[in-house]
């Protein structure tokens, strides 16, 4: 008591991603199970889409089905990452240390978004091999990763704190669903129109790349401070 | 294990007026006492009788709705962090990660409370709750009683001042509960103690305060010495029989 002396927060940052990344890395519950959603989603798409013609049509859509992936997939992963705080009242031993209840948000946000983003690195080329038979993308393809980091961003951060809200409630499952599609709706939008012209190249490339973006961008700033700032009064 | 006890001339705890509503519901209702440093304090009345309320107010883990609570003279409301310091929770729930370590578990709390030397903190306190052997077992596979054991270690990894048991008995065996007696008596010396329970012999055995609550409110507060035993558990059962507040 007398003899401790408070960490940064930064310290204590540290100490709560490791734990959560040495959880997942030990059990990979939550890695495989989003992995194989992923992989089954990728499946579906591709029976959906089989008797589709070649074309440049494809990749109008593609965009939008690679964001559907997505957000499937880390609604799995966000309801999952916080099962392993309600266990046993986990959550209450860490609301029990002297520590700001941003610094638990911050540090459960990266790990979501490692998690996400682990599952996108395998997911995203295997669903391009996968497409790549109905469409030749424009050479500015390669910049969908700057969609892709700015939505897992706010996917993982806004995710986070809907995942908080919903993991006492019944139901929990649909509840987050519920919680989250809308309130993403407007990163989902940006994120879906930059990767399509990312995609598409061209005049579509020019018109609306830069702006999805800053409205991505702009959304996950809003949206995380918001997040940071509402968490103590969502645990409490 | 060391103690941390407060300073002596401060209260270890003051209620003053303490409410908790949930709507209109009042968990608890206007408490108002204190307890000196080094006190046991047991807290008895039926279900939903506001005890565990009490339990999440004194653990910050709950806000008041009006009036204040301060641990070891610090308000709990003004500065919770630097009352957090100075508590430690023991619950039937073992706040502890079943997918890591025993010593992973207590490190993980040692170093958000800043413990100096956390390792060989944890170590000191895996071998007074008799689990050295096990610290590198994940808790999953630990039993009941064990994992009570390493849940008592991270209660005290701070060592805190001020300890709440929340029904700590609960789901035990003879052997646990006996276990689990002797290392609270262990670590008692200098602590202060707030215990819920529905065992009222021991409850009553282990304290040397009483509370007795009924519909959020304090029916009987006071020294165990002032109290006679036989009106006290006439008390009790009239408060119980009193049914759900």
């Amino acid at each position: 008591m007398d003899t401790c002396r408070a960490p940064s927060a930064l310290a204590q940052y540290r100490v709560l991603l490791m734990k959560d990344l040495r959880q997942e890395f030990r059990t990979k519950e939550m890695l495989v199970s989003m992995g194989i959603y992923a992989l089954l989603v990728i499946v579906v798409f591709g029976v959906a889409l089989s008797f589709a013609r070649p074309g440049a049509d494809f990749l109008e859509v593609s965009g939008g089905l690679l964001w559907a992936l997505v957000v499937f997939t880390s609604l799995l992963g966000l309801n999952r990452s916080f099962s392993h705080e309600t266990e046993n009242g986990c959550l209450e031993g860490l609301l029990l240390a002297p520590l700001d209840r941003g610094v638990v948000f911050l540090a459960k946000a990266t790990s979501n978004l490692v998690f996400l983003g682990i599952v996108e690195i395998i997911a995203v080329p295997l669903y391009w091999v996968f497409f790549s038979s109905f469409a030749a993308p424009a050479a500015t393809a390669a910049l969908i990763v700057v969609p892709l980091v700015l939505g897992s961003v706010g996917i993982a951060g806004i995710g986070t704190l809907l995942s908080t809200i919903t993991a006492a409630t019944r139901g929990k499952d649909v509840m987050l669903a519920l919680l989250f599609v809308p309130i993403v709706f407007p990163l989902l939008y940006a994120c879906v129109s930059a990767t399509t012209a990312a995609l598409v190249g061209g005049v579509l490339m020019e018109e609306a790349f830069a702006t999805s973006l800053a409205l991505a961008a702009g959304y996950d700033v809003i949206m995380l401070l918001a997040s940071w700032v509402l968490y103590d009064f969502v645990v409490s | 294990m060391s103690a941390a006890p407060g300073t002596p001339a401060v209260p270890a705890i003051r209620c003053e007026g303490l409410t908790k509503a949930f709507g209109t519901r009042k968990a608890v209702d206007d408490l108002t006492f204190e307890l000196p440093q080094g006190a046991f304090l047991s807290v008895f009345g039926p279900n939903g009788a506001g005890k565990t309320t009490l339990l999440r107010l004194l653990a910050t883990l709950a806000r008041p709705s009006a009036g204040s609570v301060a641990v070891n003279g610090v308000d709990l409301k003004e500065e919770p962090d630097r009352a957090r310091a100075s508590i430690g929770l023991i619950s039937h729930n073992a706040m502890l990660y079943p997918d890591l370590t025993a010593e992973e578990n207590l490190l993980l709390y040692a170093r958000l409370y800043g413990v100096p030397e956390p390792e060989r903190r944890v170590v000191e306190l895996l071998d007074a709750v008799g689990l050295k052997h096990r610290r590198l077992d994940r808790v999953r596979t630990f039993s009941r009683g064990m994992t009570q054991r390493v849940s008592i270690a991270r209660a005290l990894v701070n060592d805190p001042a001020v300890v709440l048991l929340d029904e700590p008995y609960s789901g035990l065996d003879p052997h646990a509960i006996d276990i689990f007696d002797d290392l609270i008596g262990r670590v008692r010396d200098g602590r202060t103690f707030v215990m819920v329970s529905h065992d009222l012999e021991k409850g009553f055995r282990l304290a040397d305060h009483v509370l007795v609550m009924a519909r959020g409110r304090a029916v009987s507060f006071g020294s165990k010495d002032a109290l006679d035993p036989e009106e006290f558990r006439a008390l009790y059962r009239s408060t119980v029989g009193s049914g759900v507040a």
